[in-house]
């Protein structure tokens, strides 16, 4: 394989670290999630439609959580800024999602409120290293 | 080394819930000030157990910064002992507090769980930062 050439790292570590650890939280929350919803439905006067809506909007959160990580990890690793942006976009789905289980769902519980706003944090983080690793992308010169 | 590959989430994770857990005592700790005071008591008493306790929680978030910041910055993310540690550490602090919260431990029962939990990973935390940044030894 021919080289040409040095070429710089331009991925960004600190954005893979969070990604990492990001997964693994999010598995935590969804697992404290479900049970909290359990004890929820069990112990609140829950009407039906609103306790069906939060469950069905904590699947979506699974699934666009999973895409959203998956998209940014290969991003960042190849260096590609197409799959890192797609996965800046679904962030900000991801952190509507955060948010309205922080304010605006039925019943919140006070572990519900402190995960989330955890949750939120390390969204911030990756939405500004997401950012910038996009700039470092589309601005190298690499063909 | 894939035992290092799985001590590394486990310790984040068990940090986060001990922090959830601080977090969570800090926001409703009516219950275990009055679990401390006898059965009567005055506001001053009632203050005075307070001020002591809001200062065990905000000592402990700090020692949860200095922990965090080793952390992330590298300096232990790939120590297997202080891994295993603050692992240990943090995860019977989780249960004891939620045993403290629910069950209405007294005050004293605090400063135990602080002093066991707390402030050893922070401690070792310290003198790895000490190792990397002072004496120049490689984060591992």
């Amino acid at each position: 394989m021919a080289v040409s050439g040095k070429h710089t790292i331009m991925s960004s570590t600190p954005l893979q670290v969070l990604l990492y650890l990001n997964g693994w939280y999010f598995a935590a929350y969804f697992l404290a999630e479900s049970l909290m919803f359990v004890f929820k439905g069990l112990m609140l006067p829950y009407p039906t439609a609103n306790l069906t809506l939060d469950v069905v909007l904590l699947l979506l959160f699974l699934g666009l959580e999973s895409l959203r990580i998956f998209y940014g990890w290969k991003g960042n690793l190849t260096e590609r800024s197409l799959a890192m942006f797609v996965s800046v976009l679904i962030l900000v789905l991801c952190a509507v999602l955060s948010v309205y289980y922080l304010l605006l769902q039925t019943f919140v519980l006070r572990l519900e409120f402190i995960l989330n706003a955890v949750l939120l944090c390390f969204y911030s983080l990756e939405m500004l290293l997401g950012i910038m690793s996009i700039s470092a992308f589309s601005r190298s010169k690499v063909y | 080394m894939s035992a290092v590959g799985n001590l590394v989430p486990a310790r984040f994770l068990t940090l986060t819930a001990h922090l959830v857990i601080v977090i969570t005592i800090f926001w409703s700790r009516e219950n275990n000030v009055e679990a401390c005071l006898p059965l009567d008591f005055t506001q001053e008493q009632y203050d005075n157990e307070d001020t002591k306790l809001v200062v065990a929680l905000s000592v402990t978030l700090g020692l949860f910064a200095i922990e965090l910041a080793g952390f992330f910055s590298g300096v232990s993310m790939f120590n297997c002992s202080q891994g295993l540690l603050s692992l240990t550490a943090h995860c019977s602090a989780s249960v004891s507090l939620s045993f403290f919260v629910f069950q209405r431990w007294e005050c004293w029962t605090y400063w135990v769980i602080f002093a066991l939990c707390s402030v050893l990973p922070a401690f070792v935390e310290i003198l790895l930062f000490i190792a990397v940044f002072g004496l120049k030894k490689k984060p591992l």
